[in-house]
């Protein structure tokens, strides 16, 4: 993924997603294109139902579109298959989930670890990697906690030193302060907006809060499958 | 690969998951070896009893039991003397005619005792070289020998069979004169006494077979050749190995019952276990969501889940073949021809360890296939 700032990351054209439900087809995308700059920091915010997650899910490789293209750096995304999908997301994306979703009989450092164990790294490597990254989001004195001894804005933390380990171009993160009081929100939004802006993150994030939003470099709108507005808010 | 710690940690998240799992898997394995031991040491008893250098000479017709069998007197004679490539031992050729009768026995204090008695004479000792007199001597006239498990085939406890003991036959009292063992055969659930005592209270004039043993350079094919020659003697030669091949035969349905109950049992305690590992991995289903979107495959994941099973499938193993050493091994069991004594041999262990590994593998499969199967954005939203 060698690109020059500025040259979209991200490049959506045409992209629908369809499936069955019962006897109902539903549609949460239709025809959607979308491009997004490396670095760029991208809030999408919607309605439940509008596709938000569903983007997010198709851009970071974890569903495939019904129709269109997906193209993340030169990788056409849509023509992976399931198991080469994800060996790409090990290296390509870091996830950050709402609920954190970290493994609970795992550590804060062995959680972080996690990504990089597909890539047959050195111990040692790892262990390098893991403390700047819990370094960076502030929590090297952490490292030995299970989740259950981390409070939930600790917890968002390791999630995004996880998320960040493997050192991925792209993150995408769904409404990854919906479970946090507003001080804990605000120091992970922080956190976001530094990697976009010092690391040149490209970060795509699905929030219900505007003030969340707020933190982005842009903001997208989705209602039923579609976008409608494209509101830079930096 | 996901850390083997992960594996070995996920033990712990539910305890007495963890313990039903176990103890399920233990009774499994149980059971298998439970089974194994029982139907190894049936076709052992059987296997060990015959000797393929043992021929015996049966009533013509009556080639597949020994009891209904009868040769007459001039009939055992004629083979003890005449047959060819009979071993030999001081002297005395190894030709034993024996008398197999189903007695009834009352013990000192009445009980009544029905089991197998084999009329034999001192001969008895040169074809069935196996046998020894544990305890006491070869039995005289009045006298019993005992085998060494005949007390678990005629459900009685061990010091009623004591040497010095009196068991009374048709009003007569006999005394045990010594105690007979011949390891993993079946006669060592016999009570053997003199010929001549057993004719007598028997009242036949016939013997039930003559055993012979014969020479290593000799063979059952003389012997045959022989009742054929002489067809007025009304003879048949079956060898051995041969006849008990049958009776093992003949308890092949015991066997296989024996397998179908543990069987159905063990199904049911692996459906027990399988609902535990649905409720097991049904809870983490998320969490196998999130490692696929970290970037593991499915099978990576599943090799875990494997490990984690196998792991608790292997600690059940341990668990059920220490309940088997300890219930199982050295227990004497009763059966038709006679007591078996259970011991866990290799090939009992052997068994249970693959039941313990196919319970772990295959028992993973299904809640595995249900937790990773279904497509990861429906699962990270479960």
């Amino acid at each position: 993924m060698k690109a020059e700032k500025n040259f979209p990351l991200v490049r959506c054209a045409g992209v629908a997603k369809r499936y069955r439900k019962g006897s109902l087809w539903v549609t949460p995308l239709e025809s959607l294109d979308l491009e997004v700059p490396r670095g760029e920091f991208l809030a999408l915010m919607g309605p439940s139902g509008s596709g938000k997650t569903t983007l997010l899910n198709l851009v970071s490789g974890i569903d495939s579109p019904s129709e269109g293209r997906i193209d993340i750096g030169d990788i056409a995304v849509h023509e992976l298959s399931r198991r080469k999908l994800a060996a790409w997301r090990a290296r390509h994306v870091g996830y950050i989930f709402q609920l954190y979703h970290l493994i609970p009989v795992l550590s804060a450092y062995e959680n972080v670890e996690l990504p990089l164990l597909p890539d047959g790294q050195s111990k040692r490597d790892r262990r390098e990697r893991v403390e700047a990254a819990l370094s960076l989001v502030g929590l090297a004195d952490r490292m030995h906690h299970f989740p259950r001894e981390l409070s939930g804005g600790q917890e968002q933390r390791v999630a995004i030193a996880r998320a960040l380990v493997a050192d991925p171009e792209l993150l995408v993160a769904d409404e990854p302060t919906g479970d946090l009081d507003r001080e804990s929100a605000d120091s992970v939004l922080a956190l976001l907006r530094n990697l976009a802006e010092e690391q040149q993150k490209t970060i795509i994030m699905v929030t219900h809060d505007p003030k969340a939003a707020a933190a982005a470099d842009r903001l997208l709108h989705l209602e039923k499958g579609r976008l409608l507005e494209d509101q830079h808010v930096k | 690969m996901l850390p083997f710690t992960y594996a070995v940690r996920n033990l712990s998240r539910d305890r007495s998951r963890l313990v039903q799992s176990i103890l399920g898997s233990a009774l499994v394995v149980l059971l298998v070896m439970g089974a194994h031991a029982m139907n190894a040491g049936m076709t052992r008893s059987l296997q060990s009893t015959a000797s393929p250098r043992n021929v015996l000479l049966l009533g013509a017709g009556s080639e597949e039991s020994m009891q209904r069998s009868e040769v007459s007197e001039q009939a055992a004679g004629i083979a003890e003397t005449s047959l060819a490539g009979v071993e030999s031992v001081l002297g005395q050729r190894a030709v034993s005619p024996e008398i197999v009768h189903m007695a009834t026995l009352l013990t000192g204090e009445g009980q009544e005792l029905r089991g197998l008695v084999r009329g034999v004479t001192s001969k008895a000792m040169l074809v069935h070289p196996e046998m020894v007199i544990q305890e006491g001597h070869f039995p005289g006239p009045g006298e019993l020998l005992v085998g060494r498990l005949a007390w678990r085939r005629l459900d009685v406890s061990p010091e009623t069979l004591a040497v010095g003991e009196v068991l009374t036959f048709d009003g007569v009292d006999l005394r045990v004169s010594g105690v007979l063992a011949a390891p993993g055969t079946v006669m060592e659930s016999e009570i053997w006494m003199p010929l001549q005592d057993l004719r007598t209270f028997a009242q036949r004039d016939t013997v039930s077979s003559v055993a012979i043993r014969l020479r290593e350079d000799a063979e059952v094919a003389d012997v045959q050749l022989f009742t054929r020659q002489r067809l007025d003697l009304e003879l048949s030669a079956v060898s051995e190995t041969e006849y008990y091949a049958k009776l093992a035969r003949f308890y092949a349905p015991i066997r296989t019952m024996t397998w179908t109950t543990a069987i159905l049992i063990a199904a049911a305690a692996v459906f027990g276990g399988l609902n535990t590992l649905y409720a097991a991995f049904a809870s983490r289903v998320r969490e196998t969501a999130t490692l696929q979107a970290i970037g593991f495959s499915r099978f990576v994941i599943l090799i875990s889940l494997l490990q984690e099973s196998l792991l608790i499938s292997m600690a059940g193993t341990l668990l059920g073949a220490v309940i088997a050493r300890l219930l199982l091994a050295n227990r004497v069991l009763p059966f038709g021809a006679g007591a078996i004594e259970l011991d866990l041999e290799p090939s009992t262990l052997v068994v249970g360890l693959i039941a313990g590994m196919l319970l772990g593998f295959i028992g993973t499969l299904p809640p595995a296939f249900r937790c990773l199967y279904p497509p990861l954005p429906q699962t990270l939203r479960d």
